[in-house]
């Protein structure tokens, strides 16, 4: 392993294989339920895939990190729970946990166990991070995408947790585990169901050469012939106000961060991270191989440029940004 | 239903007959193929039975394949023991949830692994109807199973390299031959 952990998504075994060979130093994975937040048809692992994994993995020096990272349902926590089980069982080296009641079972039921502070707890503040460790002796947070590179210095500079930050891939604007839009038009979220925009709600209109991509039957963007697309979520839509058609809340773009991967490193970041577990084995292999090699030639003394356009065209709607890591506003 | 082509291959009108021709004579020999596919997907259910689980909300439901540059269609039912494969006519395919067309090759590369399904999305060099859900869990069931030309061809792992060579050279050359409906 590099000075920085390098994370990368598997929605299938063969993910994570894909991903371990191209250089990951740990994958991370759910299962196949509404526990983990990436909970699409066909996706996940079942238990002994799990379980298996973890070997495969272990044997290769890798490390399998275990998504629990939905909201448990008041009065109905047996599937989290159970998840939290079934992880550990299968010999995972964390778990990836946001609701207080999976990282509590998780404490009292597996004091061994390693447990991550998801993205979906939405930690970004050092008070709230001492909460997490004290409380639930959380040992890494998995920071929103909503800080600049140097409130993440600051951030790491009041806190003993590890920090790990999100490098590529498909950027959320809402605040982490906040974000209900989805449930508006299709009565399922993110945080709660595991799934943004289900799929089943998703329908792609043609009409007059036009691309009229709709959720839960509401259109949310018109696209000519050779506009590029992206998976239809309402924060991504593009809306008219006044006269003026516009992406409103956030252009379809994807986070490409490898440019700051010096900064992040110099901050103290201890692991980055590629979103997109739904992506698939071409997507995992492209972007973990490019991130290794990056990061080793960082490693090396070298500069890291010439790494940074080499996945320009994984990104949905085409266009990469470094989000909130360049801010300048406030 | 009309035909969707690739950009630039709108073909004349004698391009039109040479199609319907093409697509007749392919629909006359579909017999060998549709056995030789058919096999094969109840070969990889034999084989990888998990895979299936991945499809458990498609039902009977059939996808159709639709490779741009062919006046046919391939109709896919991926159910265990029973899954199935015809060839039909890409402007009279029969029901099917959800469609998935695009050019050959990157069909190819979908049904491998080696082709990122999203950017392909992303940029439109694949196009899909009907039921977004079953088309991702198609996808997700494809990524899992790690399913290589060979399997496809009922070939063992040796012959893996020349299968995908192989077979992409002869649809390569399929595709020049088959105008497109404009």
């Amino acid at each position: 392993m590099g000075s920085v952990e390098l994370v990368c998504p598997a929605g299938s075994p063969a993910m994570l294989r894909a991903a371990v060979e191209a250089g990951a130093d740990s994958v991370y994975c759910g299962l196949r339920d509404e526990t983990n937040a990436r909970n699409f048809p066909g996706l996940n692992f079942s238990p002994d895939e799990l379980a298996g994994a973890v070997d495969w993995a272990h044997d290769r020096g890798a490390r399998v990190l275990v998504a629990i990272n939905t909201f448990a349902r008041a009065g109905a926590t047996d599937a989290w729970l159970a998840s939290v089980d079934t992880a550990v069982k299968a010999g995972a080296d964390a778990i990836i946990a946001a609701d207080l009641a999976v990282l509590a079972y998780a404490r009292d039921a597996h004091p061994g166990a390693r447990l991550h502070l998801s993205v979906q707890a939405a930690a970004g503040t050092a008070d709230a991070i001492a909460f997490y460790a004290e409380a639930y002796q959380v040992k890494r947070v998995v920071l929103p995408r909503v800080l600049s590179a140097p409130e993440i210095a600051g951030l790491i500079r009041e806190t003993s947790v590890e920090v790990e930050a999100f490098v590529f891939g498909g950027l959320c604007v809402m605040a982490e585990g906040r974000c209900a839009l989805s449930s508006y038009a299709t009565g399922r979220s993110p945080n709660l169901s595991g799934v943004c925009s289900p799929p089943e709600a998703v329908t792609f209109d043609r009409a007059d050469g036009m691309l009229t991509p709709r959720l839960a039957g509401l259109a949310i963007d018109r696209l000519g012939a050779d506009e590029p697309a992206g998976y239809p979520t309402l924060c991504k839509g593009r809306f008219e106000a006044g006269d003026d058609p516009a992406y409103l809340f956030e252009d379809p773009v994807s986070l490409n961060a490898m440019g700051l991967l010096k900064s992040l490193r110099a901050a103290g970041v201890k692991a980055v991270k590629i979103e997109g577990r739904q992506r698939g084995k071409a997507y995992v292999a492209r972007v973990a191989s490019a991130f290794r090699a990056a990061i080793d030639a960082l490693d090396r003394g070298e500069d890291t440029t010439r790494f940074e356009a080499l996945l320009s065209d994984l990104a949905e709607g085409g266009r990469e940004t470094a989000g909130a890591y360049n801010k300048k506003w406030r | 239903m009309r035909a969707r082509g690739i950009p630039g291959a709108r073909p004349t009108g004698l391009g039109k007959i040479r199609t319907r021709l093409l697509a007749g004579a392919m629909i006359a020999a579909r017999p060998p193929v549709e056995l030789a596919l058919t096999a094969a997907l109840r070969r990889t259910a034999r084989l990888q039975p998990d895979v299936f689980s991945r499809l458990s909300m498609v039902g009977d439901g059939a996808f159709l394949i639709a490779p741009s540059e062919l006046p046919v269609a391939f109709q896919l039912t991926p159910r265990a023991r029973t899954g199935r494969v015809r060839v039909v006519r890409r402007d009279d395919p029969g029901p099917f949830i959800a469609r998935i067309s695009g050019p050959l090759m990157d069909l190819l590369g979908l049904f491998d692994g080696t082709l990122d399904a999203d950017s392909a999305f992303f940029s439109r060099r694949i196009d899909v109807t009907g039921d977004t859900g079953a088309v991702l869990a198609l996808h997700n069931a494809l990524e899992a199973a790690e399913l290589s030309m060979a399997d496809l061809l009922g070939l063992p792992t040796g012959g893996r390299a020349l299968a995908r060579k192989g077979l992409a050279a002869l649809l390569r050359g399929v595709s020049r031959a088959a105008p497109v409906e404009g």
